[in-house]
């Protein structure tokens, strides 16, 4: 899969991407480090253990480093969650708040390592 | 790497975000990393004054960008060093607080790579304008102090050459003034003096004596004593200094001229009402012309005049208290035998080149503290700092202390060393002469000397790492086994062989 093919894939648009990051390879570079990002996990982490400021600052993190690669999906989806999370408190919503966040996260990931 | 090239230092917890940072502004500038606030708030002491930017992420863990922001603000850093901070966050509040904590700009994510640059670009080189022209300003005051307080030297000099003095006195003068000020600020605030005008009185204390030039030559050099006409007439340099004074057409409003005018007017006055040309009595008697005054009486009596040879210090401080040379006001009696030990130290080792410095010291810590037009200048106030620190470590140092610069070849110690080895505060070594310096006074110190410069010829592996050497010395006339730990410093410049430029050297006493 080209870059272009990934981005169109999650209905995205490498375009945008590249308006601001100049370079493909940059992007590509920046795709294959957001594998190793530990922010996910440390979400994930955060909410099997109720801990509520942890799960804002990676939630938040994540909407960062989702909107730099122009992942906006997860970037919204993440966004979403860090205002829900923000009084540092869970609330109803975090869980399905959350589910959006993983499936959108999982689509990323499996475009990501289908990369060329 | 390139020293040239500005620093900037990025925060931010996530690794991705700080390699893609550094990725797009490497090309131009150095980039150090901070993975948390704490890492970033010691780095930004340590290198204060290298980092021209700080990219500031909102949300970390070990304090946030928020209380970065507070710790720079109450460190004076955000003076100084621009922060641009770059966040996903879009909630209004926190980022108009970011403004309100001093942040320059407020990039969101995702940010845009070429106009990230050019931020960084145009705020870097706006900060660089403001710090060379804090700069230049502190330079020009400089060099504007060093030519007022010289003019002011010169001016006095003429003075005392025409009473055949060696010029020596208005320096000491000065120095006797301003220990006496420093002494009476710990035990009164009686008297509203603070450290600005302490160096102000100094100056205009240079000035005592310029009413003398109103006196004919034959009353002021004459040899024996004056006659009650002659002396009448001798009398008349305190009010022809006031009337000279008065008649300058500007600066009326000055410090400067207000205490010149009160110490040339006053300084023959006396506590008890029995002075001139006024008869002003007690604290009727403005404080710097009181001052002044028993500064005059105490290097007069210590130094040698034509008409008497000089007093000890002594029988000069006896002479003080038993009224033989005038009243003075029981609390400056005080002030003088407090600081009587320091102040043959003082006056001996007396360095007059450093006087301009220590105005300037005066002024510029003024300006750096002056609520209305704070200059931010954070390299000079480090400088300021560490030059109270050495001090301070220096006197709390049991062992001796010396530093040496190969080129000029010149030796400096501590007031300390300079007593325990009976060796001169700065001794400048002449490529022709062997032994150094002439003129010691003996054998011991001389020999003192030649061990120190057999040590300092010494060459060390290029290691920044101080050598350990035994050697006695004469330490107060008595031979003193020691160790002498030395750190040579050497500068590589390009392309050619590393140079010995400075020695910093300790001497521990084993006793």
């Amino acid at each position: 899969m080209t870059l272009s093919e990934f981005y169109s894939s999650l209905g995205e648009s490498l375009d945008a991407v590249l308006e601001r990051l100049r370079m493909e390879s940059r992007v590509a570079k920046y795709l294959g480090l957001f594998l190793n990002d530990p922010s996910f996990s440390e979400l994930k982490t955060a909410f099997a253990n109720n801990d509520a400021k942890m799960a804002f600052r990676a939630a938040h993190t994540l909407k960062g480093v989702a909107a730099n690669l122009g992942l906006n999906k997860l970037s919204a989806s993440s966004s979403e969650l860090t205002e829900d999370l923000r009084p540092e408190a869970f609330t109803a919503n975090s869980q399905a708040l959350f589910e959006k966040v993983e499936a959108d996260y999982t689509a990323a990931v499996e475009g990501i390592k289908q990369l060329d | 790497m390139d020293d040239k090239r500005p620093l900037i230092l990025v925060v931010d917890d996530v690794a991705m975000n700080r390699a893609l940072l550094s990725d797009v502004l490497s090309d131009k500038y150095n980039i150090i990393e901070a993975e948390n606030g704490n890492e970033a708030l010691l780095l930004l002491r340590e290198r204060t004054s290298e980092i021209s930017l700080v990219l500031l992420d909102m949300v970390m863990p070990e304090r946030d960008g928020m209380e970065v922001l507070t710790i720079m603000n109450k460190n004076g850093w955000i003076n100084e060093i621009p922060v641009i901070m770059i966040s996903g966050e879009t909630a209004h509040a926190l980022i108009e607080g970011a403004y309100m904590l001093g942040v320059t700009d407020f990039i969101g994510r995702p940010f845009d790579e070429m106009v990230l640059k050019n931020r960084v670009n145009n705020t870097i080189r706006l900060y660089k304008k403001q710090k060379s022209l804090s700069d230049l300003v502190l330079n020009q005051i400089y060099e504007k102090t060093r030519n007022n307080s010289m003019m002011v030297t010169m001016l006095s000099h003429i003075v005392e050459f025409r009473n055949g003095e060696s010029g020596m006195h208005v320096l000491h003068i000065n120095t006797i003034t301003e220990m006496l000020l420093r002494e009476l600020t710990h035990r009164t605030k009686k008297y509203q003096i603070n450290r600005n005008n302490i160096g102000i009185i100094c100056t205009a204390s240079s000035m005592h004596d310029i009413g003398k030039i109103t006196i004919p030559d034959k009353i002021l050099n004459k040899p024996g004593k004056l006659t009650p006409e002659e002396f009448e007439i001798m009398k008349n340099h305190t009010v022809n200094c006031a009337q000279m004074l008065d008649a300058v057409p500007v600066g009326k409003d000055e410090p400067l001229m207000k205490y010149a005018y009160e110490i040339c007017r006053w300084h023959h006055e006396r506590w008890d009402g029995k002075g001139y040309p006024d008869g002003l009595k007690g604290d009727e008697i403005p404080i710097a012309a009181q001052v002044v005054s028993i500064a005059d009486v105490y290097d007069a009596l210590t130094s040698e005049r034509c008409y008497k040879p000089p007093f000890t210090h002594e029988k000069a401080l006896e002479m003080i208290h038993n009224n033989e040379c005038g009243v003075f006001n029981p609390i400056l009696m005080e002030c003088l035998d407090a600081i009587a030990d320091k102040l043959v130290m003082a006056l001996q080792t007396f360095d007059w080149s450093k006087q301009a410095d220590k105005d300037f010291f005066y002024i510029a810590d003024a300006m750096m503290n002056d609520q209305r037009h704070p200059i931010y200048n954070q390299a000079f106030r480090q400088f300021i700092d560490e030059r109270k620190k050495c001090h301070f470590f220096e006197s709390t140092l049991n062992g001796i202390l010396f530093e040496y610069t190969y080129t000029p070849s010149v030796m400096k110690l501590s007031s300390k060393a300079s007593q325990k080895l009976g060796l001169p505060k700065t001794i400048i070594f002449e490529e022709n002469k062997t032994n150094g310096v002439d003129n010691l006074q003996d054998k011991t110190s001389n020999e003192n000397l030649e061990k120190i410069q057999k040590i300092l010829r010494r060459h060390t592996a290029l290691k920044d790492k101080p050598f350990l050497v035994k050697q006695t010395f004469n330490i107060d006339g008595k031979s003193t086994p020691c160790n002498v730990k030395v750190l040579q410093i050497w500068t590589h410049p390009q392309n050619e062989n590393p140079v010995l430029t400075s020695a910093y050297g300790y001497i521990d006493t084993l006793q």
